[in-house]
Formats: structure tokens, sequence, C-alpha cells
């Protein structure tokens, strides 16, 4: 029992989204503040039940428990209906009608409500009462109708005797857990429904998504008492390995540590003409050599009895990782602007990631050298790709709350898998350099602008260079169709305000001032960068050197892992180097930032003494993906950002599908192209093409 | 037993009495008759003594109403075999429309107090064969005012029940309230009771009689239920349940309060051994169901009990029929979950509560011009010769019926 409560509440306080109601069928998370957490009831239903009262690390208490539980179904169950597994109990029960067998209110009342008690005609009156007037015997029932009034009067049984407990101690967290609920959304509903019936709606039933693995956590947090009592919800990373949407989460054999044996793994499967797109549990594809997955006890065929089971990930300790400082509200933060709880921007979003698969394979393939290894991971990868998009489409709360920053995130982890480690490294080659060439002319013009037009071109540049990016299907197909260059200036012509949002003259009021009077510049800069190529160099650099020009330190932050074409942390410092060798302001930040440790000083103007420059400098923000959520960043960009007062975020992926609304402390500059109609339509109302400028000024605090 | 001799037992020994007041209770299981009969000189068969008292007594207040002096009888049938209860009540020739000569023909004006979910799914029933109109009360009302007046008019009504020792308990009138009841029919009702009239129904479960006879008679193809009471008394629920001491191998789980015959799991046992149904005694699989079902109602009614902090709860209902393990498993649960503070208690007249309460219903509507006062505060009410061993309650009375004695004003 201590482990049971240790193992809930470090899953309660250390991961995100652990917590969920389950209400008709639907899956909802619940944000837990691990700060509000105690006291909770919890309610552990294995072959018995025990309701216990937790108030803290270590305190708690057994305030109640029932023998009526899981082994009083699977027990009765058995007896009843002659079914040899569990699993076979609760699937049944999924195909049955409890009327035939219960005694409903209805029944005794002719049909009609007892309504002025609150009863409706199908209220059970009494389990298994029909059982007594009948002249039926035991064979004549279904063994499905005895399953589901069994089902039913065990889970409203629980969840009213817990609800009464939880009144008793005035708790209003009732979280369920044990082998009983097993992800099994019928019994969650029925527990749900009790909770909600007795306490006439005002309590909830929670349950927990690693809920079968509370005792073993719990026992392993004792084993090592040093330092993970600590751990916060920002340290841990939860990923989904190319098994997760067969497994269900569930362990069979040994992990497939080894890349050859994954690429086997996948090969066989398909070999075995099992359906891809409908991941079932999965029989062993030959019992050689290949991790040894034990046989489930469900037909191949047919979907898991717990379909709507979720998928339990790996659990990566970043201790590293921190919240972001400069987040308003970080307790009511959400990354995902766009909830794919909606069923169709769910449908959406899974038919653009699927239509961009095969061109994303060939990139990665490429980016390999095309050999046949290359190859053969590059289908393995398609394949568990789409497996991952097919289990999320048939429990889109597979793997915990489903955002877009999560579906795509998933992607490049499944690339990763596959050791494609950077698939677009040859493309942003190619882009930077090609940008690289053009960029002295670029400054050339802005320099011989007053002001106020260099600052608008600036922002018109970082706007028109975020048409570069290859998660977006438009861009890829404009790609095929000229040089970096020319769509480039195409973009910068269109680039007419007003914007679809545009803050431009509040931010030009920021930066220049008005009626002559100057402010202040900024202290610090957070330039958050997207793509490599044009947008990072003929956009963000000549942004950040205006800021540099005015004496604002600039600290530019990038991805640490490869996604798409986003540059990295890794690729930012030899750009900025080459941009500076054409550049005296650059250069001379870029040395003040630590950047150019090369000594390549062999300076154009040999002003070696005058280095008295505010820095550039470069961190990494510790993701992978192409979105970021700033709940999980590296030490060092939380760091960095702690005498910041202007935060720039750029590109789709960091200002419009994360962070959109999101608030910071500090001054905040969103900047983007919108590349795609619908999220064009759905966020600003907007069409294909259009540009976001916002600027929120710093809270008055 | 054979219910259809138990019904010709009653007729016989009931058809030369007057029966003026019928009131039925039809739930989902069983039909419940509370009737009121005249005495006359045919069938005064009892004590000398009693039939004094009551002389003396009502000899006071004689001048100022007629008396109509008599037993309330108590009578069931199966909901299933409503057909006897109908028969029943043709032979009793009702005479239920003012005037008691017992031959008056039955008419659309006459009606019967009918409580219960019965009196709305067989009213059209009682129409057509008897010719009589049930006229609905209140199913919790009726419950109410029936143990009410149990609790408040009979001597003796109420008492605890634990390790096979039954003990009366003398209830103050003046501080009866408030108190729960538990009435376990086919599923359970707890209600709250404040007053007279003034209650709520605060929760239920549908964990109840039926479950056990349903379940019963799925698992051990007895009969009846009193044939499943039976198999009970002799059964091991070892056999079939988890218990403490199955999991922590015989030890105490002393830490959590648990002793290692505390049932961890109903039936829990049945999932790991490669038994069948067949395999497990009748007796064993009924005394399990009949702890499991007893225990949870005994928790979730002190539950209830706490909530509201009330100090007494009343068990009734057809489900515990005076049986002693059914009321030592309740009387066990309510101890336990409420580490001794609350005590169990029971009612003899269990299973009439609804019925009693309809007949109450008659006085206030004045019907026929006769009025049932509250009897507990004008005239004595000797408790029926039920006695005070337990097995010979109500419902094990050779003629399944019991009564008590009683007055009743005519005005």
């Amino acid at each position: 029992m201590d482990c049971l409560v240790a193992g809930a509440n470090f899953l309660l306080k250390a991961i995100r989204h652990e917590a969920f109601t389950h209400m008709e069928g639907h899956k909802e998370f619940v944000q837990i503040d691990h700060n509000d957490l105690f006291p909770y009831l919890l309610v552990n239903v294995g072959s018995g039940v025990s309701i216990i009262k937790v108030d803290g690390d270590g305190k708690f208490q057994r305030v109640s428990g029932t023998n009526v539980g899981g082994g009083t179904y699977w027990g009765l169950g058995r007896l009843l209906t002659k079914c040899s597994s569990f699993d076979e109990l609760l699937e049944l029960s999924q195909r049955g009608d409890n009327s035939t067998i219960d005694m409903l209110v209805g029944d005794i009342y002719g049909g009609m409500d007892y309504s002025k008690i609150g009863l409706s005609a199908s209220t059970i009156a009494s389990s298994f009462g029909k059982a007594i007037s009948d002249k039926k015997e035991l064979e004549d029932y279904r063994p499905e109708d005895i399953s589901l009034s069994l089902l039913r009067m065990i889970s409203y049984n629980i969840g009213q005797i817990s609800y009464l407990n939880a009144l008793r101690f005035g708790l209003k967290r009732i979280f369920f857990g044990g082998f009983f609920i097993r992800g099994h959304a019928y019994t969650m509903d029925t527990i749900s429904f009790a909770v909600q019936f007795w306490s006439k709606g005002e309590a909830q039933a929670m349950f927990l998504r690693h809920e079968g693995f509370l005792g073993a956590l719990g026992a392993f947090m004792s084993y090592q008492k040093h330092g993970l009592d600590d751990l916060m919800v920002h340290h841990l990373v939860e990923r989904f390995p190319m098994g997760a949407p067969y497994t269900g989460g569930r362990i069979h054999g040994p992990p497939l540590g080894d890349l050859n044996e994954k690429i086997s793994w996948m090969e066989k499967f398909v070999q075995r003409g099992t359906e891809i797109t409908a991941p079932v549990p999965m029989a062993p594809p030959g019992t050689t050599g290949l991790g040894g997955f034990e046989v489930p006890s469900s037909r191949g065929a047919t979907l898991r009895p717990d379909a709507s089971a979720l998928n339990i990930g790996v659990l990566h300790l970043v201790p590293t990782l921190e919240v972001f400082p400069l987040l308003a509200n970080p307790k009511m933060y959400e990354p995902n602007t766009i909830d794919l709880s909606d069923h169709k921007e769910l449908e959406y979003w899974f038919t653009v990631l699927s239509e961009h698969l095969p061109d994303l394979v060939d990139k990665a393939v490429a980016s390999e050298g095309g050999t046949d290894d290359a190859k053969r991971r590059g289908d393995a990868f398609a394949r568990a790709f789409s497996a991952h998009l097919a289990r999320l489409m048939e429990e889109p709360a597979a793997y915990g709350k489903l955002g877009l920053a999560n579906l795509l995130e998933l992607r490049e982890e499944c690339l990763r898998e596959f050791q494609f480690h950077d698939a677009y490294r040859s493309i942003k080659q190619r882009e930077n350099e090609a940008s690289l060439a053009v960029l002295p002319d670029l400054l050339l013009e802005l320099d011989h602008m007053d002001e106020e037009a260099r600052l608008l071109t600036l922002i018109e540049g970082v706007l028109a260079a975020n048409i570069f990016d290859w998660g977006s299907r438009a861009c890829v197909d404009l790609y095929h169709k000229g040089t970096i260059i020319e769509i480039y200036r195409m973009s910068r012509n269109k680039m007419q305000r007003p914007w679809r949002v545009d803050d431009f003259d509040l931010f030009k009021e920021r930066m220049l001032g008005s009626d002559g009077k100057k402010p202040k510049p900024h202290k610090r800069a957070l330039l958050f960068v997207d793509n490599s190529g044009a947008d990072v160099v003929l956009g963000m650099l000549p942004l950040a050197r205006e800021l540099l020009r005015r004496g604002t330190e600039v600290v530019l932050v990038a991805n640490s892992l490869p996604a798409l074409n986003d540059v990295t942390a890794m690729e930012l410092p030899d750009i900025v180097a080459e941009a500076a060798k054409h550049c005296d302001i650059l250069r001379r930040a870029a040395e003040a930032g630590g950047l150019l440790v090369d000594a390549m000083t062999n300076t154009v103007d040999g002003s070696e003494g005058n280095s008295s420059s505010v820095p550039l400098m470069v961190v990494e923000n510790g993701c992978g993906s192409p979105c970021i959520d700033l709940r999980q960043v590296s030490s060092e960009l939380a760091a960095a950002a702690k005498c910041a007062d202007l935060v720039i975020l750029e590109g789709m992926g960091r200002s419009l599908h994360t962070n959109f609304n999101a608030l910071f402390k500090s001054e905040a500059l969103k900047l983007a192209m919108v590349k795609n109609q619908r999220l064009a339509e759905k966020l600003i109302q907007g069409k294909i093409y259009d540009c976001v400028c916002r600027y929120e000024p710093a809270p008055a605090s | 037993m054979d219910r259809l001799a138990d019904v010709s037992n009653l007729r016989s020994s009931q058809s030369q009495t007057q029966i003026s007041h019928l009131a039925l209770d039809i739930g989902g299981s069983l039909i419940k008759l509370v009737y009121f009969c005249r005495y006359d000189d045919s069938c005064r068969d009892d004590g000398d003594e009693l039939r004094s008292q009551n002389d003396s007594l009502c000899s006071k207040s004689d001048n100022s109403q007629p008396v109509l002096e008599g037993r309330l009888h108590f009578a069931k049938f199966e909901t299933s075999k409503i057909n006897d209860c109908l028969d029943f009540l043709h032979s009793m020739k009702l005479c239920l429309d003012g005037s008691h000569d017992g031959t008056a023909p039955p008419s659309n004006k006459i009606f019967i107090k009918a409580t219960g979910g019965g009196a709305y799914k067989f009213a059209d029933l009682f129409k057509e064969k008897l010719g009589v109109s049930l006229d609905k009360e209140d199913e919790m009302e009726c419950l109410v005012t029936g143990a009410n007046f149990l609790l408040k008019a009979v001597h003796q009504e109420a008492f605890t029940y634990l390790d096979g020792q039954k003990e009366f308990v003398q209830i103050d009138p003046n501080d009866l309230y408030p108190y729960l009841l538990v009435n376990i029919g086919s599923g359970v009702s707890m209600i709250k009771v404040d007053g007279d009239g003034k209650f709520e129904r605060v929760s239920g479960t549908s964990l109840g009689g039926g479950t056990f006879w349903g379940l019963g008679r799925l698992l051990t193809k007895c009969k009846n239920f009193d044939e499943l009471l039976e198999l009970s008394h002799r059964g091991n629920n070892r056999i079939v349940d988890m218990l403490v001491g199955d999991i922590y191998g015989g030890t105490d789980y002393a830490k959590i309060g648990l002793s290692s015959t505390t049932i961890a799991s109903s039936f829990g046992k049945a999932i790991s051994d490669s038994k069948e149904l067949e395999d497990y005694e009748p007796e064993d699989v009924s005394r399990s169901l009949l702890r499991m079902i007893s225990n949870n109602i005994g928790q979730i009614s002190y539950l209830n009990a706490l909530r509201f902090g009330l100090k007494r709860i009343f068990f009734a209902g057809f489900f515990i029929r005076g049986h002693a393990y059914t009321m030592d498993t309740i009387s066990v649960a309510v101890n336990f979950w409420s580490k001794g503070e609350a005590k169990a208690m029971f009612l003899r007249h269990e299973g009439f509560l609804g019925a009693l309460g309809a007949f109450m219903s008659y006085e206030k509507q004045c019907l026929d011009g006769l009025t049932v006062h509250k009897m507990q505060q004008k005239f004595p009410i000797s408790a029926s010769s039920a006695g005070d061993n337990i097995y010979c309650s109500l419902n094990s009375n050779s003629d399944e019926n019991g009564s008590i004695e009683c007055t009743v004003y005519g005005t």
C-alpha cells in the first residue's frame, strides 16, 4: 500500500496529463497542480477494493474498502458464463443488455419513472432481480447480458462507496486505478456515472494513464530514495517508440534495442499481411529471434476488447529541462493552439501528415546516401509512423493528451528511432549557402534606408523568408518551381500591409518612439528561429543585426535536435560566422558572444580593440520538434532568458501551432506566415500566405 | 413450502372473519398485504387476559365513537404469482364499502390503498379481476409511515442482533428521530427520517434481496428464496471468497486493521481455481452471496448514517426475514465499519412497512367514514404471539401470517 500511494503521488506530480475523466466514452485530460494535489482519495480496484485517503507523500490511511471488486466480477463471471479469461468476460459485456437480467425501476413501476425520488425507468432497482421471477435457467441467459449486469453492479457499487467516502472526508478528487479498470472504457464509464449520479454532479471520477503500474512504480521509488522524489513534471519527457501502437503499452518480452531488430520486426509484420492501418495486438511474427512476443489472448482479427486502453510511453528523465522563466502563468500555460480532441481537426492533420510522408521518406533516404540499407529503414519508418497515426485515429487519447505539437514531435522521434538523424541535412546546407551568398546585397540595401523604412523592411523580410518551410505542403510545391532568391523576392513583394494580424505600428513605436522621443532599447532579446536557409539568413539574422545595432543583446534560440529543415543550435554558429565575414556589426557581436572561437579575426577593418559590442549568442532550446513546449526548455535557455525583456517567436510551429496564445512576462513579438489554408481560417480568419505580426507589450506589474 | 397451501390455510382460518380495510404493497418480488379483521364471536379465540385488557381500555372511550376491535393481519405473495393473491382477495369477500356486512358486491367505487411499483403496474389487472381501484400511495411515504407507526406503537418492535444474541431495544417515541431506515426489498432504499411525513430518500443500492435470490437461483438451482437462505446456513464462504489470509499467507494484515478472515474479494477464489460451477457446493455459494450482499448493505448504510450524523439504523424489508445469519452479517458490517459506534437494528414486522403505511393512509382521507387513529396513543396494541424466538417471527408461523391486535375507531 505504501508503494501504491508512492506510485500514484509520483505519477500525479511528475507526469503531465496523467489523470483523465471518462464520461460516455469521452476522455478528457485533467491538469493537476502538483501544489494542490492533496488530499485525494485513491481507489485501487484489484481483486478487492482498497480506498485510501492520501494527505501527502507517505501520509495516507486506508479508510475503507469493499470485498466486491475485480475478483468478484471475474469469479462470479467465470461461474456464470464459462468465460476463460477476464478480457473475454469484459469483451462480452460490451455486447450485453442488462435489462434482461436486472430489475429496472421501470419493471416495477410498469414502465414509468419513479420521478418523485429521481429514479428514471432505466435505473437498476435490483441487480439480477429479474433472474428471480422468470422461468429461465442459467443457460437461458446470454453470457453477454450476465457480464454486463455484473459489471454494472460492481462498478456502480464501487463508485458509490468511493463517493460516500470522499464525502465523508470532504475530498474533491477521486482517482481510480487497479487491474479491474485496465483502461476498459465501459468500466470507467460506469464508475464515472455512479460517482456523478450519487454526487449529483459534484464529484468526478478520475483515472490514471499508468494505472497498471502504480504498485511497481512505488516499489521502484522506495528502492532508490535519492532525488527522484523531487522530480518535477518538466523533467520528464514521455516518448512512444515504434512498438507502442501494437502493444498498447504492455510489455511482451525484451525490448527491441537494436535497429536491425526493429526493422525486421516491421518487415515481418507486414509480410504477415496484417492490416497496418488498424493495429491489433499482434501474434508473434514467427517465434525465432524476434524479441519473443508472447501470444496475446485475443484473436488477431478482432480489435482489442480494450481498444480504448491507453498506451504507455517510455519516460525519459531529462533533469536539465526547466520551465521557461518568462512564461506569465506557467500553470495555465497550454502550448497547443489547436486541440486535436476535435475529431475533424485530427483527421485533417492526419491527412496532411500522411500525404507528406512519401516526400519525407525520400528526403530521409537521400540524406543517408540512398543506400539499400537507408531504403529499408525508410520503409520501416513509414510503416511505424503510419501505425502511430492509425492508432491515434482509433483512440486520440492513446498517448495522453494530443496536441499538434505532440504529433509533429512524434514524427521526429520516429525518424530518429530509425536512425535518420537529419533528413534535411543536405537541403539545409544548400539553402544556407545560397542565402548567405545574397546576404551582403540585402544588408547593403537595408543600410541605405532610414530607420523607419528599415524596420518595416526587416519585419517584411522575416515574414517573407518564413515561406521557406519544408513542413508545409504548399511550400514544397513552390520549391519545385523556382530558386530561393526568386521565391524570396516574390514573397517580399507580396508583403503588403496591413497584414492579417498587424501590430507593426505598436512595435515600431516601441522601437523608434513617437514625437521624437527615443525609447530605451531592449536589454536582451530572445529570437526563436525557425527554418534554415533564407528564413534564418535573410529574415532573422538581419533583424538580429538591427537589434544589436541598437545596443540590445541578442540570443538566437534554436532546436537542440533536427526537425524538418529547422536550423539547429549546432548549425547556427557556422552560419553566423559566415555572415559575420560580410558584416561588422555581426562580427563584433559574435565575437563578444564567443561564437567566433577559432580566432578567424582577419577582420575587414582591423578595429581589434573595438569589441565593446553587445554580444550575439546562440543557445539550444532543448527540443527536437518544429514546435516548442515552453514548459520543457533547456537550462541554458532558461538561464539566458532571465534578463531578457523581448521574446521574438518566428515561424508557424513556434508562434502559431504552439504559443500563439502564450502570455509572457516580457514583451513578445510573434511573426509567421500562414502556409496552411485550414490554419489560416481557423486561427486568423484569413487565407493561405496571410501574415501574422503580433506584438504584446509586457504586462504591467 | 407450498404457497397454495398457505393460501387455503389463510382462507379457512379467516373465511368467517369480516375483513375491512385492506392495504397492499406490491413490490418487484413480493406482494405484502395488511388487513384488519373485526372480531366477531366466532373468531374470538385469544387469551382472556388480552381481551379484558382491551375491553377495559376501550370502554373509556366507548361513548364518543364506535369502536371496531380486531386484528391487523399480515400476508404475502410472490409478485410473479399475482393471481394467487387475486384469488385470495376474491375469496375474502372484501367488504370495503363501509357496510361491513361482508355481502356488498364489488363496485367501481371501491378503493384499496396500495403502494409499491406494482400499484401502478397492476392497477388495470385489479380493476379487471376484482373490480377495485388501487388508490396509489407513495412508496417511500408508506415505508416511513409504517416504520414510524411500528417503532412508536408496538412494544418490542426493534431489536439488535449480534453474535446470535437478540436484544430488544426500547425506543422512546419522543426520541425516535432522526433515524436511517434501510428497506431491503428487491433493491435497497435508504431513507433519512426526520419525523412523521418528514423524510428523504438519501441513497440506495441495486444489490439487494433480488440480487441474492436472482444470482443465487442462477448459481445453485434453488427453488425458492427460503431454500437458498437455508442453504447458506450450512455453507462455508472460505471456499469461494478470497480472504485477506489467502493473499497475505495466513497472517493478518494488521497494519491496516484487516484480520486474516476478512473477505478481501467476494467470489475471488472462483478466479484462480480450475473448478467449475458444478464443483462448488450450493451451500458455500449461497453463504458467500449472502455475506457479500449483507455486508455491502451494512457498509453503505453506515456510510449514509455517518454522512447525516444519524445514530440509529433500522433495517427492514423482506430480504431479512428474521434470518439470523443475514442480520448477523449486517450487524457485523455496521459494527466493523463504524468501529463499534453504530448498531444495526431490525424490526419484527420488517416486511410489512409499506403495506402498513398504505393501511395507515386510510386515516388521512377518512375513507368510508372510518378513521384509524394514531393507535399508539389511545390504544394498547399488544404484540401478537410471534414470541421471542427469532425463528418464529411472522413469516415462519404455520399460516404464514402474523397479526397485531388492535382497535379501530369508527366515526
